[in-house]
């Protein structure tokens, strides 16, 4: 049963309180049949599990492995579409290594990434501190922090441009009031790819705080007290204390953010196009562009393999990284 | 008391800021092409127009609105159903290959979608449902690995015993599944909804790449064509994402805690 738990099983228990010692159903425990009546509700409940199953994991095989595994394949091929697909060896994987835009795509990506995630992950601990303190209408701070992230991706782009628009934008205006000429944002090379990244951390701070605040309401006092009663000070009890406690929470939100991050794309395409002068072309942009603007479907299929393999490692590096530091079981 | 006061300044500032966005929307909707260079951003027009709203409710708006209301609709229903099958047959059945097609979903999750989308553009360009309604649907329409993960975990916290005494009397696993288990996991399956509802209701790419006719094209490609468009200033983009956020805005404030609770759902406390 453990096994079953895969990737988030191996960090240690307290992301998964129900699983070690969840209940085990009557099933379960019958599973070897006594009768010949035994063995025909047996393999009733096969014949229904598997109907029950039966759909979603036609989509899983249909929609998601079939794709990955002709994704891995068609890389391997030339296929402009028109003609028929050709098998080119490794000839693009060649291309990618000579193809200085693709990499300097990847280094986009990752520019992005580190200017969303640390912060975002930074202050929405800070905002998960702060709304747990016992005072009046945390609650309706808490909801009107949330709010971004069930906001369409496409309009924050229409709205953020319009934030930044250099001329009559709000941002530019405000600046304008305290005596500071604002850059063209989007249209500066230097500025175009933080102010995307910057929706992107004001869109999911607040629903990171949440995950924050619940672990940080696991937490028992009692840690806090004897902390407390060593001489700790509030700061080295955050670093001792909550952080680590926090790990699972961590973990999560570290890999589900860093996933998202990496395959940016919607405010990227409203925003900028990828400009100015490639600045904001990040890879999942690129992939986009030479599939269906240049039909180059052998080389974007490699592409994408680039970027699966880059989230791969990247999500692999955090599940080794937080599995060596969670050791507290306090359940 | 003075801490007090600092630690509520900060929060109304952070409150305003992640706020804010929202209330551009609504003002700069309101305003005329004239408004839009004469008043500050966050400042109303005077008097507000309605003009923009207009404008977009006579081009082909409504039709993307209907077919993103209908392709949400869709895609909820679908998820709801199959995920509550396979998350049950996950959790309280015992079959064959159980542990490792449950490992494989989850493996599953982390596949991103952007690596998968040319092929299963490809695929539905090779059973010739591209520009379909059944294309549009079909990638998300039988659940999602990550809505069996967490209906998954509610139902292994639901009792063990729950079942027994309708196993006894014989019940199979359709009729435990619809008369007892469902009726207790209404929380849950209304946390997936929301979920669903709002990244159907956002959807992009997926939809950007499958459809080309206006008879398939939802709310999100709409608005991002409009963008560069002849004579469409601030103030139409704007109107056209009040008309996108404004369902998902009040969908948020009445169900808030459901979204609240999806934390709960991924197991973490």
């Amino acid at each position: 049963m453990e096994s079953a738990d895969g990737v988030r099983g191996r960090v240690s228990s307290p992301a998964e309180p129900g699983d070690a010692r969840g209940p085990v159903s009557l099933a379960e425990r019958t599973s070897v049949p006594a009768s010949p009546a035994g063995y025909r509700r047996r393999w009733l409940a096969n014949w229904y599990a598997y109907l029950f199953i039966g759909p979603s994991l036609f989509g899983v095989l249909a929609f998601l492995l079939l794709p990955l595994v002709v994704v891995l394949g068609l890389s391997l091929f030339h296929w402009e579409l028109l003609s028929d697909p050709t098998f080119a060896g490794l000839a693009n994987y060649r291309r990618l290594a000579a193809d200085g835009d693709a990499w300097h795509s990847l280094w986009r990506t990752a520019v992005y990434v580190l200017l969303c995630i640390p912060l975002q992950t930074v202050l929405a601990v800070l905002l998960a501190l702060l709304l747990n303190q016992r005072a009046k209408g945390m609650r309706f701070y808490r909801a009107l922090f949330v709010v971004p992230w069930m906001a369409t991706p496409i309009v924050l782009g229409l709205v953020w441009t319009w934030v930044f628009d250099p001329r009559d934008g709000a941002l530019n205006r405000l600046l304008d009031l305290v005596g500071v000429a604002g850059p063209n944002w989007l249209s500066d090379t230097t500025w175009a790819l933080p102010a995307i990244a910057l929706v992107n951390i004001w869109q999911y701070t607040g629903y990171n705080m949440l995950f924050f605040l619940a672990g940080l309401q696991g937490i028992p006092q009692e840690l806090y007290d004897a902390a407390a009663i060593d001489g700790a000070t509030p700061v080295r009890r955050f670093f001792r204390v909550t952080l680590p406690l926090l790990n699972p929470t961590m973990f999560f939100v570290m890999v589900t953010n860093l996933i998202g991050a990496f395959q940016i794309f919607d405010t990227v395409y409203v925003m900028t196009n990828g400009g100015p002068n490639q600045s904001t072309e990040v890879l999942n942009f690129k992939i986009f562009e030479m599939a269906f603007r240049q039909f180059d479907f052998g080389y974007a299929s490699t592409l994408s393999t680039l970027l699966f393999v880059v989230i791969l490692a990247v999500t692999l590096v955090q599940v080794r990284f937080f599995s060596k530091r969670t050791t507290y079981d306090l359940s | 008391m003075l801490k007090r006061i600092l630690l509520h300044a900060t929060l109304v500032i952070g409150a305003f800021v992640s706020v804010f966005p929202f209330l551009l929307v609504v003002l700069t909707a309101l305003k005329t092409q004239g408004q839009l260079g004469s008043t500050e951003p966050w400042l109303p027009g005077i008097p507000p127009t309605f003009a923009n709203l207009s404008k977009l409710l006579r081009s082909g708006f409504p039709g993307y609105v209907a077919n993103t209301l209908l392709m949400t609709a869709a895609l909820t229903a679908g998820q709801l159903v199959f995920t509550t099958f396979a998350a049950y047959a996950f959790a309280r059945l015992r079959f064959r290959g159980r542990d490792v097609l449950f490992w494989l979903y989850v493996a599953t999750m982390m596949v991103p979608s952007a690596v998968t989308m040319i092929p299963l553009f490809l695929i539905m360009r090779d059973v010739g449902l591209v520009n379909t309604w059944w294309g549009l649907l079909a990638p998300y329409i039988l659940g999602t690995p990550y809505g069996i993960f967490l209906m998954r975990q509610y139902f292994r916290s639901l009792p063990a015993g729950l079942e027994e005494a309708a196993r006894i009397d014989g019940a199979g696993p359709l009729t435990i599944l619809v008369r007892i288990l469902l009726p207790l996991c209404r929380p849950a399956m209304g946390t997936l909804a929301i979920i669903t509802v709002i990244s159907s209701w956002n959807n992009f790419l997926w939809p950007l790449i499958i459809t080309s006719s206006d008879d398939t094209k939802v709310l999100t490609v709409g608005l991002a064509g409009l963008k560069g468009g002849v004579g469409v200033d601030q103030n139409v983009m704007m109107a056209g994402g009040l008309i996108a956020l404004a369902p998902m805005v009040t969908i948020f404030i009445v169900f808030q805690r459901y979204i609240v609770r999806s934390v709960a759902l991924t197991g973490l406390k």
